[in-house]
């Protein structure tokens, strides 16, 4: 069922472009399956990227800000 | 006689009557002030409860404060916001703590008097008390992250509150006025360019926009369970609110929504926290409102458009995002986790409160016939109108995000992604649910009948969400977004690590200060401490009889200045010069020569 909807989702794109002529504003609109290359390419980007941004500079142990504190604050 | 009741003293004037009340008679009342609310609303946009036009004041130290200014943008945000607050409240109804009921309501008054308010002084008080409310509802969560998440907090709000304070204090004596419309800049350096400058930052602080924004993200998943669910709809979207009236067109705007839009979901993929990966996405959906507010511009259709997507999308946001932290709020509830790595398989145990919380999550990814579509497009439609590409794929692109954590991620990990479940789990509380399902409903009726949202837009709304291109684009673009997290699901697991965000340069230098405080400033303090109480001691001393204080001081300089030279005794001998030297040993010649003249003859 999903591939289906995948399939019929390509074929609306097709179809809105070909039969419908709706107003675009931009010219990658003109491509029917655009939106689908974008949903695809843009996760795994967002995926990738923030995994890279992450392990190489963001994420940190959870007690991080524990482990920097200072001496009196910890104690409390 | 009082024309007009304000909805927002509703709240605050009948909050404090909670604690009195017991069993079902407080639920009932904490129901009770919502529904007045509400029926105060509809009365108002009626035109019953007006006094002066469109406007209810009252003179203040000379100044007119506007209390009540009626207009289609202040009612649908009022609407909004009580509806929310009625919802919440039932979600909170099993809680037995008043405190945080009262400090609900003290918050939801606040904000209705901040979405009322006609002048700069009014705004301003509520906008302080609605702050210091929010800070009561983290702190009941009463554990040391909470009261360090609620310093911090509360910290960042009264930097804002200065920029507001200062900047409407520039801005009435510049301008004379302290009536709060669309804030005008001038050219060049002016201290009315000032003024605008701190009401700006104020209001970006808190809409949560970088780089104002971390506060959201460090203090959100600290909150109470039901406090957190209040605290995502009120700060933010009052925030909104008040840059559609002062900032409508303010191009800086358009940028920061779409950097804004973008940030949420690129830190919401490191998250651990359900919370807090849902505090970034509300950044992130607040992006798309800013970036509304930023092509707004007032006279076109395209600004109209823009702003009534903002206005639209903060009335949607306001319902999915309650439900969706009602859900982890649930889940958190019932398990007392909230962290990916310690939850997982739990569909058995809670399906309802799953259900529900995908209604918000389908709303928020934009899916066709859930709130979010018929809101979220407008703004991108807007950008489409103003020939904007790179806003254009910025919103979009933070659209497959959206769907990617709150639509997959997270519920894959909490109720999924685990063959057993990860810990205890069972449906939460009726009430909660049944909130939960009025959200859910709502988000559901706004998404099949846009026009119930539509037709009390502030502006005529010349829009069809449910155009062919537009369907077929949200499902290709959402559809291809779950292909893509189902081959990388793996990499999408939680882990057990927070991530750095601009907090990181606050808490540091909260550290060093706090270093500061304790080694130099404290020994400089012990130092000045001690030479005041010693002249406090001598002046108490001296006062007691100054003429024998005096005698017995004079006596001890000259006691000490004797001792000093009978130590010293027989100190250093007068060195003498050369000179003097020889007529010594010319002197004792001499005398030895009279000496022998006498005696040796």
């Amino acid at each position: 069922m999903f591939y289906g909807c995948l399939v019929l989702s390509i074929l609306g794109g097709f179809f809105v472009r070909f039969y419908l002529h709706p107003h675009l504003f931009f010219s990658w609109q003109s491509l029917p399956i655009f939106a689908a290359l974008y949903g695809f390419v843009g996760c795994v980007i967002i995926i990738l990227g923030s995994k890279a941004l992450g392990h190489f500079w963001l994420s940190k142990k959870e007690d991080y800000y524990e482990t920097h504190l200072p001496k009196q604050r910890k104690e409390s | 006689m009082m024309a007009w009741f304000h909805p927002g003293l509703i709240y605050i004037v009948g909050g404090p009557f909670i604690p009195l009340l017991k069993g079902r008679l407080k639920k009932a009342y904490l129901l009770l002030l919502p529904c007045l609310a509400f029926v105060n609303l509809l009365l108002m946009s009626k035109g019953v409860f007006l006094s002066n036009g469109k406007t209810w004041s009252l003179l203040f130290l000379g100044y007119n404060l506007v209390l009540g200014r009626i207009d289609p943008l202040s009612l649908i945000f009022a609407y909004v916001f009580v509806i929310a607050s009625f919802c919440m409240i039932l979600y909170a109804l099993h809680i037995q703590d008043d405190g945080q009921h009262v400090a609900a309501y003290l918050y939801v008054g606040s904000t209705l008097g901040v979405v009322f308010s006609g002048d700069l002084i009014t705004l301003f008080f509520f906008w302080e008390i609605m702050a210091w409310s929010a800070l009561l509802l983290i702190w009941y969560r009463k554990t040391t992250a909470a009261y360090g998440a609620g310093f911090r907090y509360i910290l960042v709000h009264f930097f804002g509150g200065a920029c507001l304070l200062a900047g409407i204090l520039i801005h009435v004596h510049t301008t004379g006025s302290i009536s709060f419309e669309v804030f005008r800049w001038g050219a060049g350096w002016s201290w009315g360019n000032v003024a605008c400058s701190l009401i700006l930052i104020a209001f970006l602080i808190n809409a949560a926009v970088p780089p104002f924004h971390a506060w959201l993200a460090d203090a959100y998943p600290e909150a109470t369970v039901t406090g957190a669910v209040f605290l995502t709809a009120f700060t933010t979207k009052s925030a909104v609110y008040v840059l559609i009236r002062g900032f409508p067109g303010l191009e800086l705007l358009t940028w920061l929504g779409a950097i804004m839009a973008v940030y949420g979901v690129v830190f919401a993929v490191l998250e651990n926290d359900i919370r807090r990966l849902l505090a970034y996405h509300i950044i992130s959906q607040v992006g798309y409102m800013v970036a509304g507010v930023g092509m707004g511009v007032l006279g076109t259709a395209a600004g109209e458009m823009a702003l009534n997507g903002s206005t639209a999308h903060a009335f949607c946001h306001i319902l999915y995002k309650a439900l969706l932290f009602m859900g982890a709020g649930a889940v958190l509830a019932v398990t007392g986790k909230s962290k990916l790595t310690e939850l997982g398989g739990l569909y058995k145990s809670m399906p309802i409160t799953f259900h529900l919380y995908m209604v918000g999550a389908y709303s928020i990814s934009g899916f066709p016939l859930f709130n979010g579509f018929v809101s979220k497009t407008m703004v991108v439609e807007a950008s489409g109108m103003w020939h904007r590409p790179v806003i254009y794929l910025m919103l979009e692109g933070a659209a497959i995000g959206t769907f990617l954590h709150t639509g997959l991620k997270l519920p894959w990990g909490v109720w999924f992604s685990k063959e057993k479940p990860a810990c205890e789990a069972k449906e939460p509380p009726f009430n909660m649910l049944v909130a939960m399902g009025i959200m859910a409903f709502l988000c559901t009726l706004i998404g099949v009948y846009p026009k119930i949202l539509y037709d009390i837009l502030p502006y005529p709304v010349h829009y069809e969400p449910y155009s062919p291109i537009l369907v077929v684009g949200m499902s290709q673009l959402l559809l291809f977004t779950f292909v893509a997290f189902w081959l990388l699901r793996k990499m999408l697991h939680g882990e057990p690590t927070i991530s750095l965000d601009l907090d990181w340069f606050y808490r540091m230098a909260g550290r060093k200060v706090m270093w500061f405080c304790q080694e130099p400033l404290m020994t400089f303090a012990r130092f000045v401490d001690r030479k005041v109480m010693d002249l406090v001691h001598y002046v108490v001393w001296f006062s007691r009889n100054p003429a024998e204080a005096l005698s017995i001081k004079k006596e001890e300089i000259l006691h000490q200045r004797l001792s000093e030279k009978r130590e010293k005794y027989p100190g250093e001998l007068p060195k003498m010069s050369v000179g003097a030297s020889l007529l010594l040993i010319l002197l004792f010649f001499w005398l030895y020569l009279i000496l022998h003249l006498i005696w040796g003859s």
